[in-house]
């Protein structure tokens, strides 16, 4: 029955939405919880009745999934280590996102006056200030939590029953990944690469038509009734399912195969293994 | 005039003010003209007798019409129907529309306020009195007619951190309202408000706060009863489910199974005892509220006839208890799970201490979105099947103690998560087939006695299905979808009414055209 899973693809830092459907209520499957916080583009400040004004407003609005902190929710990520956060001034790059949400994430648009966009503004500011003077005691994860592993072990899965070394190679496409990638981050796309920095692997589509023409394309959605691909030239080509034969090649259905298998003492292996990996070497 | 005639006379009158009222004796047996509460009627089995829409003819349905909300909220609420008025909410809103032109007759906007935004589950109705749970956590009884406030009354202190996204459940003359709020340490609180006056009649704590008798929690908070129960009027118990223990990923702070925390319980309406209590997840460290529906079904088990409770938790268990004694008779997974290390002899599942949260993180089946969340699922009883919205997913759960000891106290995050439709033999817990529905959460799910399953995807296409195979039949593209269809009959047609987004739809079969009608 009926139809395999559908693959989303999203850069977090992308300001537009994927080709993707909107798939309401999504988690966001990554947090940049395990960056320290980004360094900030302005210094700044924030009147604090403003700055209490916005945190009504948060608490209201965006808690739930920001939680009413700013520092991250069931759903939505750490605001006080967001990237775009720091490098935004005065809401020229906060505003729009709230105005326009980010529905292949399950952000909704937000219709709010100007004063109280203003207000939210600041507080998230007055937010990640505070987290900067702040570490300890925060809802975070640091990459110093994550180092119980045994690397040889690890390598050891990897190269065996972990079957990683299928895809992957740490002299090839993993050989720097630590300086790339840390902490939580890695662990994350480790365990399900689901397009949060690094490159993107994407699952291809080939779409079989009833004339026999094949067409090839990396998959930009499908669910039960509709097959999408971009196709070489960049446009998006889509067709009803119940017309044409459809193959996908989702290199990532390893890593979601691979989930019911590992015990907590593999993973924690493996992400040491990784750890290791910190210099490209140049054949 | 004689004391009879007198009383008469009064009855009379009062049956004439409240013609267009709901007498809450009709929740007893919900006429096909109407979906008078959250679930349709008390038992939770959002399964319709209406069976003018098939599995032959399904694919003739069309728009009737559709209701804008004008919000960017999407509409997760159920809506509810009495005497051709539909009411349904988002947070802050209410609105009345004519059900047979999808025409707003009123809207009520709640003053701005602080509360959570979360989503909302709908409405109840009461004679003329319609009821609406507030983000600051108010409940705020309308004039049903015109949208007036009659009275609006605190439920708990928003200012605390609670909030109520909850449909009322009313059972005779009790108006019976939960709250939520899991970024504090709240008790878990469950109140009966009287319907006309909106004083409390009693006050349900599951998680009882210290100094009160009975305090049994073992230092837990939370256990908040956030989605509407069901009742069962021969026994006179009301059936809630109760939520995560707060703080939420800190297990070792509250030691023990934190009971009523993650339970199934049995309440009486009239007094808000106790009847029994059952613990889907002792000891909870992962955000898995066991509030989701119990439905309520008479059917044999083992060969017996008995008076059942069905549960799809959201810790990824299916359980089957005899709602007479509390006593369990089947705990299976439905949903991926790897957190529990036996079932107990009383049917529950034994955590497993690994895979508590942990400094370095602990991989976890379910996610903290669960095996299933809100969206209510639907029991067939031709096919003997609940028909639930369940996801397979994966999280890393993390808690140290420098994440102390108040609200979430930890931190999890989503690695993977697969949706499907799962249709579950109640009497085995075995998987009578499943329907693939994407990448997350589908939505919850409405069945019908002529074969059909409507319910929708995790991107945004409504789906009706055959009932006995899971098979698509049809399906429509209207956004997404949060809780299942309601359907009823007007004037002779079966309506099915669904939030798509911020948009309510109504589908129905074509109309007959004006002559091929009166030649008939």
């Amino acid at each position: 029955m009926l139809t395999s899973i559908v693959v989303l693809f999203t850069l977090a830092q992308a300001p537009t939405a994927s080709p993707a459907a909107p798939a309401p209520q999504r988690p966001s499957q990554a947090s940049p919880a395990a960056q320290s916080t980004p360094k900030r583009a302005s210094n700044e400040t924030y009147p604090a009745e403003q700055v209490r004004a916005g945190a009504t407003m948060f608490a209201a609005q965006c808690g739930f999934c920001h939680g009413r902190d700013a520092t991250g929710g069931q759903t939505g990520p750490d605001l006080t280590r967001s990237t775009l956060v720091a490098e935004d001034a005065r809401g020229d790059k906060i505003i729009p996102v709230v105005r326009t949400g980010r529905p292949d994430k399950g952000m909704p648009p937000f219709n709010l006056s100007d004063a109280d966009l203003a207000a939210l503004v600041a507080f998230i500011h007055d937010q990640q200030i505070k987290a900067e003077s702040q570490q300890g005691g925060r809802r975070a994860v640091d990459e110093s939590d994550l180092q119980t592993g045994d690397a040889r072990a690890g390598q050891a899965f990897f190269n065996g029953a972990g079957g990683c070394a299928r895809c992957h190679s740490p002299s090839g496409d993993l050989a720097d990944v630590a300086a790339r990638l840390k902490g939580l981050e890695l662990l994350q796309r480790m365990l399900y690469p689901s397009g949060r920095g690094g490159a993107r692997t994407p699952a291809k589509a080939t779409v079989t038509l009833a004339s026999g023409q094949a067409i090839t394309g990396r998959l930009a959605y499908r669910d039960e009734f509709l097959i999408a691909i971009k196709d070489a030239e960049g446009w998006q080509r889509s067709w009803r399912t119940s017309d044409v034969k459809v193959t996908i090649d989702d290199p990532l259905e390893a890593h979601a195969a691979l989930l019911p298998k590992y015990t907590d003492t593999d993973m924690h292996n493996v992400l040491a293994y990784l750890q290791t990996l910190r210099q490209a070497v140049k054949p | 005039m004689t004391r009879s005639a007198l009383s008469l006379l009064f009855c009379a009158s009062i049956a004439a003010v409240h013609a267009q009222g709901l007498d809450p004796a009709m929740l007893l047996k919900a006429a096909p003209d109407s979906w008078p509460t959250y679930h349709g009627d008390y038992t939770g089995q959002r399964h319709s007798k209406l069976t003018q829409i098939t599995p032959d003819n399904v694919r003739q349905l069309t728009l009737s019409w559709a209701f804008q909300t004008g919000q960017a909220a999407q509409i997760k609420a159920s809506p509810i129907l009495v005497n051709g008025i539909i009411y349904v909410t988002t947070p802050d809103n209410m609105w009345a529309i004519d059900a047979r032109s999808g025409r707003q007759i009123w809207r009520y906007t709640h003053p701005k306020n602080e509360g959570f935004h979360i989503g909302h589950r709908g409405a109840a109705i009461y004679k003329d009195f319609v009821y609406l749970t507030t983000p600051d956590a108010r409940l705020v009884a309308l004039d049903a007619r015109d949208g007036k406030v009659r009275w609006n009354v605190e439920i708990e202190d928003a200012r605390r951190g609670f909030w109520s996204t909850m449909a009322p459940l009313v059972v005779r003359n009790h108006l019976i309202v939960g709250v939520s709020g899991d970024f504090d340490n709240l008790p878990g609180t469950l109140k009966s408000f009287d319907p006309e006056t909106g004083k409390v009649q009693w006050t349900f704590y599951s998680t009882p706060p210290p100094g009160t008798a009975g305090a049994i929690s073992g230092g837990a908070t939370g256990g908040q009863m956030w989605i509407t129960g069901t009742y069962d009027p021969e026994l006179n118990l009301v059936y809630v489910g109760t939520g995560n223990p707060t703080p939420v990923l800190n297990g070792p702070v509250r030691p023990g199974d934190n009971p009523w925390t993650c339970s199934i319980l049995a309440l009486n309406p009239d007094t808000g005892t106790l009847a029994w209590g059952f613990q889907a997840s002792p000891h909870d460290t992962h955000d898995w509220d066991a509030a989701e529906v119990p439905v309520l079904i008479d059917a044999p088990f083992n060969g017996q006839p008995r008076k059942l409770l069905l549960q799809a938790s959201r810790n990824g268990y299916f359980f089957v208890l005899d709602r007479t004694t509390g006593k369990n008779l089947l705990t299976t997974p439905f949903a991926a799970a790897n957190w529990a290390q036996e079932i107990d002899k009383d049917g529950r599942p034994v955590p497993d201490p690994a895979k508590e949260p942990a400094r370095d993180g602990r991989l976890v089946a379910p996610n903290e979105g669960g095996g299933t969340n809100y969206r209510s699922p639907s029991f067939d009883p031709k096919t003997g099947t609940l028909i639930v919205s369940a996801v397979d997913g994966y999280g890393i759960y993390f808690f140290k103690e420098e994440h102390g000891d108040y609200g979430w106290a930890g931190a999890d995050y989503g690695v993977y998560s697969k949706g499907f439709l799962r249709a579950i033999d109640y009497q085995t817990g075995k998987l009578r087939w499943q329907h693939d529905i994407g990448s997350g959460s589908g939505a919850g799910v409405l069945t019908t006695d002529s074969g059909l399953t409507f319910t929708g995807d995790s991107t945004g296409n409504l789906l009706a299905l055959r009932t006995s195979d899971g098979t698509t039949l049809w399906h429509s593209a209207i956004g997404g979808v949060g809780n299942g269809p309601i359907t009823y009959e007007l004037d002779g047609r079966q309506f099915m009414v669904v939030g798509g987004g911020g948009v309510l739809y109504s589908f129905a079969l074509p109309e007959q055209p004006r002559s091929t009608q009166s030649s008939r």
